[in-house]
């Protein structure tokens, strides 16, 4: 047995074991103790039973003898197997068919009544057979019929009337003996059932309680249990698709209005050329009656998706429109030029705009459009109320002085100057370039000519002069502008009105006398204080905002090449006539911004020079005695309200094209001609400012009055500058160093 | 609290022993007289699992220790030897102080174990035994008896708890939950938020949780089915009215069950039924076997399941027959097909069972069908393509049963094999699996069982002895009824594919 140290392998069933007869291996007995190294498999049964007398006692005979003996097999209660009447019971014979029986899917229903007569139920039905005829199976029948319905509660005899439509005597008899018999018996119900389960589960326990229903759980794979929380994340998705399909609906039908708008618009534009109505005078007729109500016919241009819009304007319709109706008066004739920001800024704010904005992209804001276009597009929320830089102020790394759409302010590119003008007129240099760029400028508290700067707006609103120094400068110095006050009438040449002349070159302007021919010939942007209002002189204090409330600031002049110090200078300031025509157009020195407001200048404020690209500068409109929120200490005149709204780093002034400018073939034009100011880079005062609700209620009222022109001027005037818009960036680089700030 | 019970109080109750009739009560244990198979008396111990008074008597159900369940019965007082008996240890529900579980191990857990017992005196004044023990009175009469009576019941419990591991504590069963089978179902089982329902695959109960004095003990007294009478083995939940008739009739046919011959004679007049109400997919010479779909012929599944429960002690009737398919066979004579056996087949078994319950009923025991029955079972999972193997647990006869079945199909193929030109005759496990159906564990298992297995110079072999060989034979000359595979008509569905079967 010393073999027996080593360990045996396991057996391994697949493979091949030989068959050996005892008789051919003597040694046998070698190897039987090694058998127990297969492990014991189990007999299955339960341990407790195993071991009962009966069994081990049989196992064990059959190991020892090989087959049962009689007297050791397990013993089980008797049977007996002498049914004597099984014969009557089971009556007729069955002959085996030559087919397998086959059962029919709905052969067992035979409507058999369920309930079996006893010989109790037996005798009644003797007696009743005295007095009327009544077949077992008619008895069972009524007795299956009153058991099955009275699951509850036994059926009253009228429900049993019902329920039998049997003769009255019988139904009473049976229905009276069904009632006594089954008051007396034992089980629930005559025909014996097997107790079904209660769905409390208070028979869970039951013993007699049997072939309960199985729960919905039952499985035979594993995998399966999952399969809720698939089902209903497929439900979340089924929903969600709906809702996009919903959404993309309504895109689709706002997309088409649009267009209709646009041809509509285009039309009308057309038709007005046709007939000359380059004023919109005919248009102001046409749609002075639909001013009085809203005009739901309004919307816009299709300048690239300018995303905040759309809560900007509904920032309008809280907060701007309790003025609505006095700028309704005041300002009319605004063309709805747009003003597209710079792609770059843009991309630079994208990620911190909201998600899921619509792509709002009307531009002109009225309360119709407000309504036309206020649909959520994804389930979102809007806040009206909540004021439009609230949710950015966190986090933008600027804080408040981020940059930030100004509701109802259209964001032009910029126009690209150099390419514009000096580029297409390169005989212009020297100080022909400097002349385009800047104008010249006066100042009204030491009250003279500053020679040529240009206006920008610098933090806080305050408008800041860029000086150049050009060949002029000595000239210009004997300039006064006190020269200019009497010599041009008030009447004649609206006074915030300086001209340039453009293309028409003067000449070299070497004396003052050319200067001031060109001038007055409105040659030259000339920007000087506004003489005839006086007031504007008294406010101008050095190195401060200016907090008038009839003019909308103070400008602060930060020269750069002469370094003369902060000069306040009034702005050019329209009066409140209403009626004027305000055609103003501002350049930045980098020309990169062409921003418009439109105007419809009225007749008789035209400007003398009939060309159509001639186009007045330093626009900056304002109409006098707007009721301005206190809390304005901004310079709010419409051309910083622009500037400021816009915030882009070479955002521009307005642009107002003359009265001609209508007409989609000036535009072009306009692009050359610029004030000197230079609104650069503007990160600040991220506040609202009560002048861009004054420009959104101006292009409102604009609107009302130009309703389909203005969508397709603005338009075109993107498409015009839409080239250009990627040069502006370089361009905006490159005027940096003249900024002061 | 036994230890405080005064010696004189101890004195007072063997008086009371000694002087009164003692009220036999449940989980006493004594000898009580059976007949053996020789006809021969015996005194097994037994345990009494019930008493009821009918007018003028009382009878006692006693459950025979170390015997099968089936042989439970009503008996008499004169058949109990009252000298011998034990009473139930005191809080048997308890771990005894030597943590070995207490002396009960075959007694049901009781609904209201105490309320039955009517006799106060014995009821609050018997002391441990344990503790008698110990406390070892003076030479009294009383005393002798004392030790008289207490002897078997040490020799019982010691004997008991060396002898089988018991792994479930009465007392503590019902708060288990219910299906401790290892099988990894009993997870799935355990989160259907029923804690106490049983798990809801397969047919069998693995361990006695459900035990109680009702499900312990044989409710129906006889049942006539065709031409026998059957004495039932064990509960059958059969409608509780039903269970006091001193015979419960069934129609041999569709199995419904009647109170009265009367009713039973009616319900033949409506009942057309002449054969199980299946279709037939064999049939060889009298012998035929039914399916019958548990889902689509619920009340024959049902009335078969309850006939059956009568005698498979595991089986369990808890869920409903859904997912079981019924072969059930029957022999044809001129009155019809009258069942035999059956056995039942999950539609779909995760545990590669092919027989769910299987049964041969007694008047038809010990003459081979119950191997034609598992002989069926395999041929049905040899055209399924699968090995397969009974759920357990098995039963006493079951295991017997299939024992044979297996020794007898494994000696056949070892027996036929030749020598293959001069070389030993060779066989894997999984090759004798394959060709029998029959799971490659059960066939280990009677390979150890038959002691063929050895280990021989460094391999496994397999040794045919004489006796064996010889066995065999004698077995085969025995085995009158092969299925025939040809009449075998019979193509398996994939139940899997048919949503709930």
């Amino acid at each position: 047995m010393s073999k027996l140290s080593f360990r045996a392998r396991a057996l391994d069933a697949a493979k091949p074991l030989p068959i050996y007869r005892n008789k051919d291996l003597p040694d046998l007995n070698d190897c039987v103790s090694i058998n127990r190294a297969v492990p014991q498999m189990p007999t299955g049964m339960e341990k407790e039973e195993e071991s009962e007398h009966h069994l081990q006692r049989a196992i064990s005979a059959q190991s020892v003898f090989r087959e049962k003996k009689e007297n050791m097999v397990i013993p089980v209660p008797e049977a007996e197997s002498n049914i004597t009447y099984y014969d009557r019971l089971y009556k007729g014979e069955l002959r085996i068919p030559k087919q397998l029986f086959h059962i029919q899917p709905l052969g067992l229903d035979n409507e058999q009544p369920d309930y079996d007569m006893d010989s109790e139920d037996e005798i009644l039905l003797n007696r009743l057979n005295r007095k009327m005829e009544i077949k077992p199976i008619q008895f069972e029948t009524m007795v299956d019929r009153l058991e099955k319905a009275s699951t509850n509660q036994m059926v009253t005899i009228t429900e049993a009337k019902l329920l039998l439509n049997e003769d009255d005597y019988l139904l009473k008899a049976v229905y009276d003996y069904w009632v006594r018999k089954r008051k007396n018996c034992r089980g629930p119900s005559l025909i014996p059932l097997i107790k079904l389960e209660k769905r409390d589960g208070s028979t869970n326990n039951d013993a007699y309680v049997a072939f309960r229903r199985r729960t919905e759980k039952m499985q035979t794979r594993k995998n399966r249990k999952n399969d809720e929380a698939s089902y209903e994340k497929m439900l979340k998705l089924r929903r969600e698709f709906s809702r996009t399909v919903t959404i993309l609906e309504m895109i689709k039908r706002r997309e088409k209005s649009k267009r209709e708008l646009l041809h509509l618009t285009l039309e009308v534009v057309e038709k007005r050329y046709q007939m000359g109505d380059f004023t919109g005078e005919v248009l102001s007729e046409v749609t002075a009656p639909l001013a009085e109500k809203p005009v739901y016919t309004v919307p816009i241009t299709v300048t690239n998706g300018n995303r905040h819009n759309h809560k900007a304007e509904i920032k309008i319709k809280s907060g701007g429109l309790p003025y609505h109706g006095y700028h309704h008066v005041s300002v009319k004739d605004e063309d709805p030029f747009d003003f597209v920001r710079p792609k770059k800024k843009y991309t630079r704010r994208e990620p911190l705009c909201r998600p899921g904005r619509p792509a709002k992209r009307q531009h002109i804001v009225n309360k119709a459009d407000i309504k036309q276009y206020d649909f959520h597009s994804s389930g979102e929320e809007d806040y009206p109320l909540s004021p439009t830089s609230e949710p950015d102020e966190e986090n933008d790394p600027d804080g408040t002085f981020a940059f930030r759409r100004k509701a109802g302010c259209h964001y032009l590119p910029c126009l690209d100057q150099t390419s514009g003008l000096l580029w297409d007129h390169p005989e212009l240099a020297g100080l022909d370039a400097l002349r385009h760029r800047q104008s010249l400028t006066a100042l009204s508290v030491p009250q003279r000519c500053v020679g040529l700067a240009r206006r920008r707006v610098g933090r806080g609103g305050r408008v800041l002069l860029d000086r150049a120094s050009s060949d002029l400068d000595g000239v210009l110095k004997q300039l006064d502008s006190g020269v200019f006050s009497s010599s041009f009438p008030k009447g004649l040449s609206d006074p915030q009105v300086p001209t340039q002349n453009h293309r028409t070159m003067p000449g070299s302007a070497s004396s003052l006398t050319d200067l001031l021919s060109n001038i007055q010939a409105l040659r030259w942007r000339f920007f000087r204080p506004r003489s005839t209002q006086g007031d504007g002189s008294g406010e101008g204090r050095t190195g401060r905002p200016s907090m008038d409330n009839r003019l909308s600031g103070g400008l602060f002049v930060h020269t750069k090449n002469s370094g003369s110090g902060e000069l306040l200078l009034n702005p050019i300031v329209k009066t409140a006539g209403s009626t004027d025509c305000i055609i103003s157009k501002t350049l930045d020195s980098a020309g990169a911004h062409f921003a418009a407001s439109a105007v419809i200048s009225a007749p008789g404020q035209v400007n003398n020079e009939n060309k159509p690209d001639n186009t007045s500068v330093n626009g900056v409109v304002q109409p006098l005695g707007t009721s301005r929120p206190p809390h304005s200490t901004s310079t709010s005149q419409g051309g910083t309200g622009l500037d400021r709204s816009g915030r882009t780093p070479s955002s521009c002034g307005p642009l107002l094209p003359a009265s001609h400018s209508t007409t989609p073939q000036s535009l072009p034009n306009h692009r050359g001609h610029g004030s000197a100011v230079s609104p650069a880079h503007h990160h600040h005062n991220a506040r609202p400012s009560p002048s861009s609700l004054k420009l959104a209620t101006m292009a409102t009222s604009s609107l009302d009055r130009v309703p389909k022109v203005t969508p397709a001027i603005s338009s075109m005037a993107r498409d015009n500058h839409e080239p250009e818009r990627l040069a502006l960036n370089g361009i905006s680089e490159t005027t940096v160093p003249m900024e002061v700030t | 609290m036994c230890r405080c019970v005064p010696s004189t109080f101890i004195n007072i109750h063997f008086q009371y022993i000694f002087f009164r009739q003692v009220d036999v009560i449940e989980g006493c244990r004594l000898p009580v007289l059976r007949k053996n198979q020789e006809n021969e008396d015996e005194w097994p111990l037994a345990e009494i699992l019930s008493v009821k008074e009918i007018p003028g008597r009382k009878l006692y159900y006693v459950h025979y220790i170390d015997f099968n369940k089936r042989l439970d019965e009503w008996v008499t007082p004169e058949r109990l030897d009252m000298k011998k008996l034990q009473f139930p240890k005191k809080e048997a529900k308890t771990p005894t102080k030597n943590g070995l579980p207490g002396s009960r191990p075959s007694s049901p857990e009781r609904e209201v174990p105490q309320a039955q017992q009517k006799c106060l005196p014995t009821k609050t004044s018997i002391p441990d035994f344990q503790v008698l023990q110990q406390q070892v009175q003076p030479p009294t009469i009383t005393v002798h008896l004392c030790f008289d009576f207490l002897s078997p019941l040490f020799k019982s419990s010691q004997n008991g708890t060396a002898r089988r591991p018991m792994p479930n504590q009465p007392g503590r069963k019902r708060k288990q939950p219910p299906n401790c089978g290892g099988t990894d179902e009993d997870s799935q089982d355990s989160s259907d938020g029923i804690p106490s329902a049983p798990r809801m695959t397969g047919s069998l109960v693995s361990d006695r949780s459900h035990d109680d004095i009702v499900t312990r003990m044989k409710n129906i007294d006889c049942i006539e089915l065709g031409r026998h009478r059957l004495k039932p083995w064990y509960f059958s939940p059969y409608p509780q009215e039903l269970t006091t008739l001193p015979i419960l009739y069934l129609c041999e046919f569709c199995l419904k069950y009647l109170k009265s011959l009367k009713c039973l004679q009616r319900h033949l007049t409506k009942c057309n039924l002449r054969h199980p109400p299946g279709n037939e997919i064999y049939r060889k010479g009298t012998i035929s076997f039914f399916e019958i779909d548990g889902r689509k012929n619920k009340t024959y599944s049902q009335n078969l399941c309850l006939l059956a429960k009568c005698f498979l002690d595991h089986k369990t009737l808890y869920y409903d027959t859904d997912p079981f398919l019924f072969y059930v066979m029957t022999e044809y004579d001129s009155k019809g097909f009258h069942i035999v056996g059956y056995f039942s087949k999950e539609k779909e078994s995760t545990e590669d069972y092919n027989v769910a319950c299987i049964l041969t009923l007694p008047p038809y025991q010990r003459r081979g069908y119950g191997k034609l029955l598992i002989e069926f079972s395999y041929e049905l999972s040899k055209v399924e393509g699968k090995t397969g193997t009974p759920e357990k647990p098995l039963s006493d006869l079951g295991l017997l049963s299939y024992r044979s079945y297996w020794s007898q199909t494994i000696l056949e193929i070892l027996m036929d094999l030749k020598p293959d030109n001069g070389e030993r005759p060779q066989i894997t496990i999984n090759e004798i699996s394959e060709i029998t159906s029959v799971k490659k564990e059960d066939v280990i298992s009677t390979l150890q069982y038959l002691n063929l297995i050895n280990y021989y110079k460094g391999q496994y072999i397999l040794t045919l002895s004489e006796d064996i060989v010889e066995g065999h034979e004698r077995a085969m000359q025995k085995r009158h009824l092969p299925i025939d595979p040809k009449c075998l008509h019979f193509t398996p569905k994939d139940w899997s594919k048919r949503g709930k079967w």
